[in-house]
């Protein structure tokens, strides 16, 4: 059956009118949020060590300010001669209805060099895996672990991370350009925050050497680029101004929270940023980002594209070195401009890892012709036959 | 001399192929004669380029303008499009369609449809003026564009016939010998012959 639109149509309305209420008073709260943390900007180390004392007792997310908390920086003065690195990826995660299990990771790899000599690579990686030692993660006790769901998606992130070092070090051999290494979506793991420990020390710690320690390495400004954040972290430090005193018993009762509704995006995307600028550095606390990244501990500033609010995030050592910042803040602007809004390294590393519905099932006759040339059994289940067909 | 390797097919049939070029907006002229290769060596297919286009190689994909006024103030326009975006090289493809008007198999040209289309992902090369003097020396191949379903096959044939008059040692003679041809052929058409014969003495 259609959806109905009348009905819905009447819902939608509604929708509008509270929203545009819930707004009104959204506006309200960031203006009074942006007052205090101006009020406190100047005793930002105070609020940093606060912050890094309390990230675990606090009930709402927190990020250290690496700076005055208010700051704001424009657009750095920038001669776009520069090339940059983009991975993106994607994968078709095992699925038990198929004849055989196998799960593939498609990562799309761009360099786009701009300047004097203007150049692009667009590539795709894919890759098939399975033999039961890649369907099977064994932790040293013996307990096994089946490369599915979440750990697919896992595994591709870390190959994500690794790959943007390797195309980094093929770059670097060859070009002269400022290299600036970017990738779509957080640094932050949070995927694995709720795995296994063994499990989630199997991913991050790949990640973390072969990836980040290899372009801290190879001496990469690395970054990655997260469209339309809902990150709450700056907004953790004003609530924490405004609730300074945390303790486990008004934990469990629930704290109030003094600006609910109120995340990163609304704080500085309410005009306070301008065209270009960007915000101050804070470094994120979620607790992987403590607890496991180490000298790659992710920074992150807000930055004002234009058309919208970008998140910036970057590795410590990325952070500690202004020009590196400058030529990240330059660059970031410079692809979402480029990109009608979004960075066009990205979009096209996208497009390169992107597998279509069409080419799943592309992929799938492959697997099953395979089979059949093998004479094996092509035998999917039916439950996955009567999904694909709808019998009338 | 090498004939220039110009694309690959990407979609073939026994009366047309579709080529892509190798090289961004580089494509034959209008009217020009190519040839593909066939998977059977021995053969290989001619046809004239028509319906020259550029556009986005992801299906459904389109260009948006792009030229204009930078964040910095500064302008770009044309040819600095293209350098201001070197991803469009990757993105975009320019390719173009062929009419085939005849083949060759074993050193012989066939002036009639081939056994097979050329071969998909196989070369396409553009004609040298050697193999376009031997190709139209005899004006068999006007009967097959003549004939053919496109609104566009009187340019085609008049642009083909004009190359190939460029090359011959007295161009006078073989205008006449193809306008005869066309008299021939397009007897119950006058409007037609006179519009092809008026591009041939223009």
């Amino acid at each position: 059956m259609p959806l109905d639109f009348n009905q819905v149509g009447q819902q939608i309305k509604q929708m509008g009118g509270d929203l545009r209420q819930t707004a009104n008073q959204h506006d309200q709260l960031v203006a009074t949020a942006w007052a205090n943390l101006e009020q406190q900007s100047p005793r930002w180390e105070h609020w940093a060590r606060h912050a890094e004392e309390n990230y675990l007792r606090s009930p709402w997310l927190l990020a250290a300010p690496a700076e005055p908390i208010t700051n704001r920086y424009r657009l750095p003065k920038f001669a776009p001669n520069y090339c940059l690195a983009a991975v993106d990826g994607s994968q078709i995660d095992l699925d038990r209805h198929w004849a055989v299990e196998c799960f593939l990771i498609n990562l799309g790899l761009v360099t786009i060099q701009y300047g004097q000599q203007p150049y692009s690579k667009l590539h795709s990686v894919p890759a098939l895996h399975y033999n039961d030692q890649e369907l099977l993660l064994r932790d040293k006790d013996g307990r096994s672990y089946k490369m599915a769901g979440a750990l697919v998606h896992a595994e591709r992130d870390t190959r994500e991370g690794i790959a943007l070092a390797s195309l980094a070090q093929e770059i670097l051999a060859t070009s002269t350009a400022p290299l600036v290494a970017m990738q779509d979506g957080t640094l932050i793991r949070w995927s694995l925050s709720g795995l296994d420990p063994w499990v989630r020390s199997h991913f991050l710690q790949r990640y973390l050497d072969e990836g980040l320690a290899a372009l801290r390495a190879a001496d990469v400004p690395t970054c990655s680029y997260i469209s339309h954040p809902k990150a709450p972290e700056v907004t953790g430090i004003a609530r924490l101004i405004a609730k300074p005193t945390l303790n486990s018993a008004s934990k469990a009762e629930g704290i109030i929270d003094p600006y609910p509704g109120i995340n990163d995006t609304k704080l500085f995307g309410n005009g306070l940023l301008g065209d270009g600028e960007r915000s101050a550095l804070f470094k994120s606390l979620s607790k992987i980002n403590v607890e496991e990244y180490g000298e790659h501990a992710i920074y992150f500033f807000y930055l004002n594209v234009g058309a919208e609010l970008a998140r910036i995030e970057m590795p410590e050592w990325v952070a500690q070195r202004p020009e590196w910042v400058d030529l990240i803040h330059a660059v970031a602007y410079d692809q979402a401009h480029r990109g009608g809004g979004y960075p066009v390294a990205l979009a096209r590393a996208h497009e390169q890892a992107v597998v279509r519905e069409s080419d799943r099932r592309v992929f799938r006759q492959m697997i099953e012709q395979a089979l059949w040339h093998a004479r094996l059994s092509n035998g999917s289940s039916l439950k996955q036959d009567a999904k694909a067909q709808v019998r009338v | 001399m090498q004939e220039q390797r110009i694309g690959e097919v990407i979609e073939a049939s026994s009366t047309q192929w579709t080529t892509g070029a190798y090289e961004l907006l580089n494509a034959p002229p209008f009217g020009s004669l190519i040839k593909a290769g066939c998977y059977d060596n021995d053969l290989c297919v001619y046809g004239l380029v028509y319906d020259i286009r550029t556009g986005s190689r992801d299906l459904g994909g389109k260009a948006m303008v792009r030229g204009g006024r930078r964040y910095d103030g500064s302008e770009f326009y044309d040819d600095q499009i293209y350098s201001e975006h070197p991803d469009l090289a990757a993105v975009l493809q320019t390719e173009w369609s062929a009419l085939v008007i005849g083949y060759e198999r074993a050193g012989r040209i066939i002036h009639y449809l081939p056994p097979q289309p050329p071969t998909v992902h196989y070369s396409v090369h553009l004609c040298d003026d050697n193999t376009v003097h031997r190709f139209t020396q005899h004006c068999d191949f006007f009967r097959m564009v003549l004939h053919a379903n496109l609104p566009i096959v009187d340019e085609l044939l008049g642009t083909a016939i004009r190359n190939a008059a460029e090359l011959q040692a007295n161009r006078r003679e073989y205008e006449l010998y193809a306008g005869r041809e066309l008299a021939r052929l397009l007897r119950d058409d006058y409007d037609r012959l006179r519009v092809l014969v008026r591009m041939l003495t223009s």
